[in-house]
């Protein structure tokens, strides 16, 4: 909000939203592979397979390359672009969760360590060393999402952390664990897709058909796991934030939407595991990647929901998707929205469409863009200034009352307020209702008037 | 000043106590360091090898530093992090803002790292089948060079508010910065000085490669060191008058580090002039190594107070409010303990097991 505001053409969500669905799928996968790995290493302590041995071996290089390359960059990524899209929600994160991050950074050096001993280590230690190796890095691995988990469910489900501020009450929310048991489904799933056509390089023909049994009823227990924790989950939602996309007429149709995707691709997912556990010998290529797929879209659809479902906030309850903390509402109305926004008041002119753009700059431009995606052209090019001025004038009473009844308050819909003065209002106004006329128009009027 | 730029202070309070904080954060920014070192040092030095050596010697001392490099860039991202959390709770609003100015290029900076550390890899597969990686090397290295000078440009604008309103404009201005340059050469030197000496301290995965790349690597590393003397010069004379004024008045504390920091560089200095005329001393090489890491050490805390007097004026009229989290913190400083414990013993472990006569292998 009091920071500089970078304008992305296509939208700041979007481009989070892009990098962290990337990094969720490859660091799920990185847990996943880790745990499976783990356990078939092990197995072969016990009972030795030179196939699935095999199949270890190949898939340690992805699993560094993937984990320790594009895992770690694009998990710094996602720090790079919540820093730059919103500086203060980041903020607010961090000076809550920060010795979480540091636990979890711990986690992350063991993990890193081990993968790269592990795959570098193949026919150079003794058996049990290398079973310790990978035991370690799955154990790390895990406790990365165990710790990651609590930050995530957080900001959906702050819980007691609203009242308290307590660092414990915020990591402890209503959807950690049935979150945590629903991403423990699917990094299972994840390890055993992957895995499933990576075995189909297995020339020996009763090999391949072992090995797809075996990762089958792995896929198949991720997906049992995913399918409770996804249950669990929606069970622990706040009733506000379940009507967002549940129900006979949730407020947001793309995310209902979203939510059969995600009942689907796990159905999917289930029964393509299912068929390779029971007759694994007719597992080919296009039955293991659409199974890889399914799963992509498990995950994909399940973090698209949980962000939609959060709207309008970033910290639910706290901070408003804009920055905008609730406990700052009656105050910003009444000095102003560009009290606060001193980037987009620096860079605004005297003039009502100027300031206007500085507002939306400062309170819309999070989410909507110009012309992308939300854009705000198409979505008030129908409404006249009344109109709009009315519709502002009710959202911010709508905002102000909300913001000022106790703690207890229902669950906020949709989207953010409008906050700021009168004057900052009719700016806005103003500003929209220039948006009327396209700028390429604005131009060629211009031409020919000279 | 446009002190009216600068964003406030977070409304939460700092989770623990700031000189814990400081510490945490200075002593993972010199492992994150001294990765970064051994990763952009490594590809440069390689990069200089052709003057040298050629052949079966070049390829192997190619391939010790880009096997050096899968492990060295892993771990510099990995302890970048740490640092990155510690200045987030201190100085986020400073470096939020510096790195949202430049944006597009802040974000690209990872583009560039995901592209070095994959041409890395691929160095790799193709220097162990026995062909030149010599060109891969090369753009790894110009890769390195480009992040270094965007890590330099975001942190000088972190440091300086004041200046806010002009880089908003036309942020490439920062380049124009008088210690841009400096900065910039004393972060590339010490790279390479450090990476060169590799080779030298640990020369057994050379082979028949090895003396002749430790004579190279420690005349090359003295001739960084040497340059490095000149750099640091130039970077004190181009600090803004008030910030050096500052650190030259500032008493034993304000000057000790840096003292400190030049002492150790001495020590560098003279190690390799030993190392250098005795490059078959592994133990010189890595006493080189022990007295490159303690100078880091006192630079980065003289960077840190330089910081604190870049940003004493707009920081001047705030209190910043601490409530520690205490319970947490103690369960971070152990699980950082058993983690680290455990990173080393694995490390250990994987170096020195080896099965024995009519053993199997994993």
């Amino acid at each position: 909000m009091d920071y500089p505001i970078w304008d992305v053409a296509f939208g700041g969500g979007v481009l989070i939203g892009t990098i962290a669905i990337l990094h969720v799928l490859v660091s799920h996968f990185a847990v996943g592979g880790g745990l499976v790995m783990a356990w078939a290493e092990t197995s072969l302590g016990r009972r030795p397979d030179p196939a699935l041995r095999a199949l270890l071996k190949r898939s340690s290089l992805m699993l560094i390359l993937v984990s320790t390359v594009f895992g770690a960059i694009s998990g710094v990524g996602i720090w790079f672009t919540i820093g730059l899209v919103q500086p203060a929600a980041t903020s607010a994160l961090i000076h809550s969760f920060v010795w979480g991050w540091a636990i979890e950074w711990a986690f992350f050096l063991l993990e890193v360590v081990t993968a790269l001993a592990w795959y570098t280590t193949w026919d150079r230690v003794r058996p049990r060393t290398h079973r310790l190796l990978i035991v370690l890095y799955a154990f790390a691995a895990y406790m990365s999402l165990v710790i990651i988990q609590g930050i995530l469910g957080f900001m959906l489900t702050p819980g007691r952390w609203l009242a308290t501020h307590g660092f414990w009450d915020g990591f402890l929310n209503p959807t950690y664990l049935p979150g945590l048991v629903l991403r423990t489904g699917v990094c299972l799933l994840l390890a055993g897709s992957y895995l499933m056509l990576a075995a189909l390089r297995e020339k020996d023909r009763d090999a391949r058909r072992r090995l797809a049994g075996l990762l089958g009823r792995i896929e198949l227990a991720g997906a049992a796991l995913a399918a409770a924790g996804l249950l669990w989950w929606k069970a622990a939602l706040p009733a506000g934030v379940a009507a967002n996309f549940l129900g006979e007429k949730p407020l947001i149709a793309a995310l209902a939407t979203g939510w059969r995707y995600v009942l689907v691709a796990l159905a999917v997912s289930a029964l393509l595991a299912l068929l390779a556990a029971a007759v694994p010998k007719t597992l080919r290529w296009p039955q293991a990647v659409v199974a890889l797929l399914a799963a992509f879209a498990v995950l994909g659809g399940y973090e698209r929901v949980r962000e939609g479902a959060r709207k309008p906030f970033v910290v639910r309850g706290y901070m408003f998707s804009n920055g905008i903390l609730v406990s700052e509402v009656e105050r910003l109305n009444r000095d102003g929205i560009l009290s606060k926004a001193r980037w987009a008041a620096h860079q605004a002119g005297p003039d009502a469409v100027s300031r206007g753009r500085a507002v939306f700059r400062a309170e819309c431009a999070s989410c909507h863009t110009l012309d992308g995606y939300l854009s705000i052209r198409k979505r008030t090019s129908s409404a006249d200034a009344d109109y709009l001025a009315l519709l502002l004038n009710a959202l911010r009473d709508d905002g102000a009352k909300w913001a000022a009844t106790p703690p207890q308050k229902a669950d906020y819909p949709f989207m953010p307020p409008f906050v700021g003065t009168d004057e900052e209002l009719q700016s806005l106004v103003s500003y929209l209702d220039s948006l009327k006329t396209p700028e390429p128009v604005k131009t060629a009027e211009a031409n020919r008037a000279r | 000043m446009r002190a009216d730029l600068v964003p406030a202070l977070d409304p939460s309070p700092v989770p623990g106590p700031p000189a814990l904080l400081v510490v945490l954060w200075i002593v993972t920014f010199l492992l994150h360091l001294l990765c970064v070192n051994a990763a952009m040092g490594g590809a440069l030095f390689a990069t200089l090898l052709p003057l040298r050596l050629s052949g079966e010697p070049r390829r192997a001392v190619s391939l010790f530093f880009v096997n050096a490099n899968s492990w060295a860039l892993s771990l510099a991202i990995t302890f970048a992090i740490a640092p990155l959390l510690f200045l987030q709770v201190l100085d986020g609003r400073y470096f939020y803002t510096a790195s949202i100015l430049v944006a597009p290029v802040w974000l690209g900076l990872l583009l560039l790292l995901m592209l070095a550390y994959y041409l890395n890899w691929l160095a790799k597969f193709r220097l162990r089948d026995g062909k030149s990686a010599a060109g891969l090397l090369a753009v790894t290295a110009a890769l390195y060079l480009v992040i270094a000078g965007i890590q330099t440009a975001v942190h000088l604008l972190s440091v300086q508010p004041g200046l806010w309103g002009s880089f908003l404009a036309r942020p490439a201005l920062v380049l124009a910065d008088p210690t841009f340059p400096p900065r910039f050469l004393h972060f590339v030197l010490a790279a390479v000085a450090m990476a060169a000496i590799l080779p030298a301290a640990w020369p057994r995965p050379l082979g028949d490669a090895a003396p002749e790349a430790a004579r190279f690597g420690l005349r090359v590393s003295l001739a960084a060191t040497l340059l490095q003397f000149v750099a640091g010069l130039w970077l004190l004379g181009a600090l803004p008058r008030p910030v050096l004024t500052a650190l030259v008045t500032g008493g034993l504390a304000m000057l000790a580090p840096l003292g400190l920091g030049a002492l150790a560089g001495i020590a560098l200095l003279m190690i390799l002039v030993k190392a250098a005329a005795a490059p078959g001393d592994v133990r010189l090489a890595r006493f080189a190594l022990g007295a490159f890491a303690a100078a880091a050490l006192f630079m980065i805390v003289t960077r840190h107070q330089v910081r604190d007097l870049y940003l004493a004026a707009s920081r001047a009229a705030e209190r910043m409010e601490v409530a520690p989290q205490w319970g947490v913190l103690a369960l971070f400083l152990l699980v950082f303990v058993v983690c680290a414990g455990l990173t080393v013993w694995a490390v250990v472990r994987a170096v020195r097991d080896r099965p024995g006569p009519g053993e199997a292998a994993a």
